[in-house]
């Protein structure tokens, strides 16, 4: 593309200026949109590279954990603050793609490209985070559960930007991703299971959540987790949760299982991950 | 679009586009030993430094690595001759296509994960693909690259 | 041929073999392949291409490309010769005239200065089809009334069909006889009649196809492509422009893997008719998805087996009736026979009665062409599935079925042939001798397969070899070959460096140009290193024999003898989540039959790397062909087996074995992958029960077998 442009801000509201323009897509690591520019699929007059935008990077800790839009898998896996109070998240994205996917790709990214196969998402999702977005008229917040809206359709407009996510903190929660793999290891998961608890003293359940990946149109939330709430689920409680996951997803037939695989799997890692969660 | 950075130690200027790839502006500059492979990062045979990360160099926004340094394994092999060392000696590779993308990793790997051990070794590794070797005679040389400390 | 000998002394070579010729040169990115070589002047080409299975070309509307600034030139099927070229049948076309036969088929080539600009220029062309109706799969290709993807294929030179033998054919093969079979079968005591479906699969070398054409200020045309054959290459391009091999030179390049799908002309007429065009050096590269979609990968098959056995459990028949798919192009194969290998031999086993029929159809899809070892992974994985089947039905153990048919030395197979031995039964007691149970996940079931594959290497050859003295005591040795990465060229300077006394550091392996030596075939057929043996017995004794310092010049022309062929055993280990069906492979052990080994480091990486691309087909790659087009389209969806993907590899050597040359060696390129893929089936049917007949085996189709059984 001849007349593509790229400019790298270095401010908020720099970046926000730039992609008030017509045809301005926000870059973070460039490990999606790279491609799609490499490609010719994407129709965009200019690329705004966000990594130079010292507001946007970091992850810190007040009350919540926010981290920063342009944090990378790699950040995220090796931050000691994260690994602390959302360990959940450290694993799942030291486990995402391979070394030089998450020297680059980035938190914001994976939450604005919508990919409904990647791992960050449902993760996010079940731990109830939130994004927070800055446009040229001011700032937003939208909880994940309204974030995701179709297929690589989300509720950040053109002109805005995700500037962290934060995610709330709970010392009694405990969670677990299974990212099934069947394949190559080395690939998106069929199916990928998010779930969380939290556990009172006494062994009840105060909340639980469960988020799906690779099953429908998007990262999907599976509000009748709740259904755990109150007593300790016994395992009739838990297959149950899996077999309303299973018929909650809307999977399609792809290289990685036919859409009945893909439900029958919902099944059973829902029930492993919250298995793992309070065994 | 003017872009400025370190390659290999010294000093570049370019003039590249907008879409201009970081592997095409090494291979013009006659650093050939990156190659590109599949072209969607998978392969891994496009591994670079920047910045003491890898990535792959087939897909990054060559604008990108403005006010970076950028090693190729041209750069990393004569910085580290024990890298070359270990491959040679446990020879690394058949037909070669991969193997910058390996050393350069190995490279990466052994400053991320001193001590490694060969499941940790074959986790790191898993993105870099080789069709020829069935990977053993690989891990082996890395093994014996992150031993030597 | 090996000296006579009891061979009760022999053992795998123990002196330290010096390293490969090239590995500094790789391991520090030294070494030139296609792509890294630039030419004064030289030009980037692209190509546009079919986006259909099958139409007619009505319009191509270039207005927009020729617009893009760079373009030096955009150039259709009038532009370039109507002569069609290939490595058997020549029936492919240098640019779609009229006509496109499949998804990805090139059509218009675009010459620019800069890839990017080609590039950007091919995806303005603008084509207009009529759609035709489209034979995608061999069934529809050979229903009465299909459409032809050739209207009359037994026209083209050196074809395979005859007008008789029907539409959309490729070959059709028939060996031994069908009468003595039925009957045989007919009065077996057990008779398993199963069929058993393989897919497409791509090659996956890491480096795409590159071509240089430049033809020089004396009007000679120079080639520089991505190929394993040279020699064979000057002559098709020869035969498909019209020009004298003599005007034509392959460069010498090293190769980002082959296995076999580098052995046809790839893009080079084309590369060499835009250079004529354009007066130019011009360069075309491959996007990696161009590969995988458009230039050939391995043929699909639906592969019926009906295999029979007495009470005892010793075979009485075998009946192979395959159908296999060969895409809208059968230039991409050097023969029919070649191309099924395994389908048309009965294995290492005693077999009274054989008989195989073959039909490979043309459909509007991708060419099938060569994969390590054609044919015989899908024959593999059909026959020894088929045998643990039969040992099922009759109630025998597996293991004990092999025992009681494996051929030993001085019997006959079932073709009729005698080979120089048969090792199979101490090649299986070795393996069984090495098994062992893995530790496997907790709760997982546990299952262990069996396969065998006896494998014939080339015992003559066409090649030739120049021994070059150099000052200072040192030796320069001229070859034809290709270093495809299997260590050829190590193996030439293990050999002379033994033989003529020189320390290996004193020997260097160049390869030459195609002008300065005679021809050799290329890599291939497994038949290097045996190839290799013999051309430095000739060169040897010309050495010895030589008057002055002379370089030494051999052209070895030697007849083949009696088949030599080495038994590879492959035992699977494996493990089945029973909730999921999912599948870990925890090792594949491989024994294999030997006689000296030249280089132990490079056989032990043909033999580890052989049984990953074994792995790869039995268990993760599909090229995910559907209504004629390729959707497994890039790396991210061609799934190759990654470094924690594969299983563990283990190896046991049966050396004492009588091979080729004066070097006695055998065959092993193509040894370890044909077996996995029924070692690995076998494997799960133990563990599971149920007995999967399709490739790959994933863990869906294991999960949809065990709910199918109830368990």
């Amino acid at each position: 593309m001849a007349d593509l442009r790229f400019v790298a801000p270095t401010t908020i509201a720099d970046a926000l200026g730039e992609l008030g323009e017509e045809g301005a897509i926000a870059v973070g690591g460039g490990t999606s949109i790279g491609l799609l520019v490499k490609n010719r699929l994407v129709d965009a007059s200019k690329l705004v590279y966000l990594g130079r935008v010292r507001e946007l990077a970091g992850v810190h800790l007040d009350g919540e954990a926010r981290v920063g839009a342009t944090t990378t898998l790699r950040e995220l896996s090796r931050s000691a603050v994260v690994a602390d109070a959302l360990p959940v998240l450290a694993d799942a994205a030291g486990r995402i793609g391979n070394p030089r996917v998450r020297s680059l790709a980035t938190a914001g990214g994976a939450l604005v490209h919508g990919d409904p196969r990647q791992d960050l998402p449902p993760v996010l999702l079940a731990l109830s985070a939130i994004a927070h977005l800055a446009s040229a008229s001011g700032t937003r917040s939208v909880p994940l559960s309204e974030f995701f809206l179709g297929f690589m359709e989300t509720a950040c407009a053109p002109d805005e930007l995700v500037t962290s996510v934060s995610v709330p903190l709970d010392p009694s929660r405990r969670a677990h991703y299974i990212r099934y793999t069947p394949g190559s290891e080395d690939d998106y998961p069929t199916v990928g299971v998010a779930a969380t608890v939290s556990v009172a003293p006494d062994g009840a359940v105060t909340a639980a959540t469960l988020a799906l990946g690779g099953v429908a149109e998007h990262a999907l939330a599976v509000p009748e987790a709740s259904q755990l709430v109150g007593g300790r689920p016994d395992a009739g409680a838990i297959r149950a949760l899996g077999e309303v996951a299973a018929a909650a997803a809307r999977p399609t037939d792809d290289q990685r299982g036919s859409s009945g695989y893909k439900r029958a799997m919902v099944e059973v890692m829902t029930r492993r991950a919250f298995e793992a969660c309070l065994g | 679009m003017e872009l400025r950075f370190k390659l290999n130690g010294e000093a570049v200027e370019a003039d590249v586009e907008a879409d201009t790839f970081l592997v095409d502006l090494i291979r013009l500059r006659g650093l050939t030993g990156t190659k590109e492979g599949c072209g969607v990062g998978v392969c891994g045979a496009c591994t670079v430094v920047v910045d003491e990360l890898p990535v792959s160099s087939c897909c990054y926004l060559a604008l990108m690595a403005d006010g970076a340094e950028v090693w190729t394994v041209e750069g990393l092999t004569r910085r580290d001759p024990a890298l070359v060392d270990a491959f040679v000696e446990h020879e690394g590779m058949q037909c070669g296509i991969c193997t910058p993308g390996q050393v350069v990793s190995a490279y990466t790997l052994a400053r991320e994960h001193p001590g490694a051990s060969e499941e940790e070794i074959r986790t790191y590794m898993s993105g870099n693909l080789c069709r020829c070797t069935g990977y053993v005679s690989i891990t082996e040389a890395v093994q014996a690259y992150v031993s030597r400390g | 041929m090996a000296p006579e000998d009891s061979g009760a002394d022999r053992r795998p070579a123990e002196r330290q073999a010096a390293g490969r010729t090239d590995a500094r040169q790789k391991a520090t990115g030294a070494t030139l392949y296609v792509a890294d070589v630039e030419l004064p002047n030289m030009a980037y080409a692209a190509v546009a291409r079919s986006s259909m299975a099958h139409g007619l070309i009505r319009s191509i509307d270039t207005s927009a490309a020729a617009a893009e600034p760079g373009v030096v030139g955009i150039f259709t099927a009038e532009d370039v010769t109507e002569s069609p070229y290939g490595r058997g049948v020549r029936d492919i076309s240098v640019l779609a005239r009229q006509k496109v036969r499949y998804v990805g088929e090139r059509v218009v080539a675009v010459v620019a200065e800069t890839r990017a600009a080609a590039e950007r220029a091919a995806s303005l062309v603008v084509i207009d089809y009529e759609e035709l109706p489209a034979a995608v799969t061999p069934e529809e290709a050979l229903l009465e009334g299909a459409p032809l993807v050739h209207d009359a294929p037994w026209t083209f030179p050196r074809a395979y069909v005859k007008q008789e033998d029907g539409t959309n054919l490729q070959s059709v093969v028939k060996v031994g006889e069908r009468a003595p079979v039925e009957a045989a079968l007919a009065g077996s005591a057990h008779v398993v009649d199963a069929t058993y479906r393989t897919r497409s699969v791509h090659q996956g070398y890491i480096e795409p196809q590159a071509c240089i054409a430049n033809y020089d200020s004396e009007g000679r045309l120079h080639i520089w492509l991505t190929s394993k054959s040279p020699y064979r290459l000057r002559n098709q391009i020869a035969d498909c422009l019209g020009i004298d091999e003599s005007q034509i030179e392959i460069e010498p390049i090293a190769l980002g893997g082959d296995f076999g799908g580098k052995g046809s002309p790839m893009d080079a007429p084309l590369c060499a008719e835009l250079a004529r065009l354009t007066g130019r050096p011009v360069k075309l590269v491959l996007r990696y998805s161009e590969d995988l979609v458009a230039t050939e990968c391995r043929h699909p098959t639906v592969f019926r087996v009906r295999v029979g056995c007495d009470a005892e459990g010793r075979l009485t028949a075998l009946y192979h009736e395959v159908l296999i798919d060969g895409g809208a192009y059968a230039g991409y194969k050097p023969s029919e026979l070649a191309s099924i290998h395994g389908v048309v031999e009965a294995g290492g086993y005693r077999i009274p009665a054989f008989y195989a029929e073959a039909r490979t159809t043309y459909t509007h899809t991708v060419p099938k062409g060569h994969m390590r070892a054609p044919g015989a992974p899908q024959a593999n994985f059909a026959a020894e599935s088929a045998l643990d089947e039969l040992a099922a039905v009759a109630g025998i153990d597996p293991v004990e079925l092999r025992r009681r048919n494996l051929l030993r030395t001085g019997e006959k197979d079932a073709n009729g042939h005698s080979w120089v031995e048969f090792r199979g039964e101490e090649t299986l007691e070795a393996a069984l001798e090495a098994v062992r149970q893995p530790v496997a996940p907790p709760g997982w079931l546990v299952g262990r397969g069996l396969s065998i594959y006896n494998r014939g290497t080339a015992t003559g050859t066409q090649t030739s070899l120049c021994l070059v003295p150099v000052d200072g005591g040192r030796l320069r040795v001229e070859v034809p070959v290709v270093e495809t990465g299997t260590g050829s060229h190590t193996v030439y300077r293990e050999l002379l460096s033994k033989e003529l006394d020189f320390p290996p550091e004193d020997i260097e392996v160049v390869q030459v140009s195609t002008d300065d030596l005679s021809p050799d075939p290329g890599a291939g057929g497994s038949r290097v290193t045996a190839s290799i043996s013999l051309a430095v017995d000739v060169a040897v004794k010309a050495w010895r024999s030589r008057l002055g310092d002379e370089p030494v010049y051999v052209v070895v022309d030697e007849r083949a003898g009696p088949p030599v062929g080495s038994y590879g055993v492959q035992v699977a280990e494996v493990a089945v989540d029973p909730e999921t069906g999912q599948l870990k492979v925890l090792e594949i052990l491989s024994t294999i039959d030997v006689a000296e080994i030249v280089n132990p480091k490079a056989h032990q990486m043909q033999i580890d790397g052989g049984a990953a691309m074994g792995f790869g087909y039995a268990c993760l790659e599909d090229l995910d062909e559907q209504g004629g087009q390729v959707w497994a389209a890039n790396l991210g969806e061609f799934k190759l087996p990654s470094a924690r993907d594969v299983p563990a590899f283990r190896t046991v050597l049966v050396p004492g074995g009588r091979g080729v040359g004066t070097a006695n060696v055998k065959n092993i390129g193509e040894t370890t992958t044909p077996p996995v893929a029924a070692a690995i089936a076998n494997a799960v049917a133990a563990a599971t029960g149920c007995r999967i007949r399709e490739l790959p085996i994933t863990a869906e189709r294991i999960y949809a077998a065990m709910r199918a059984a109830g368990s």
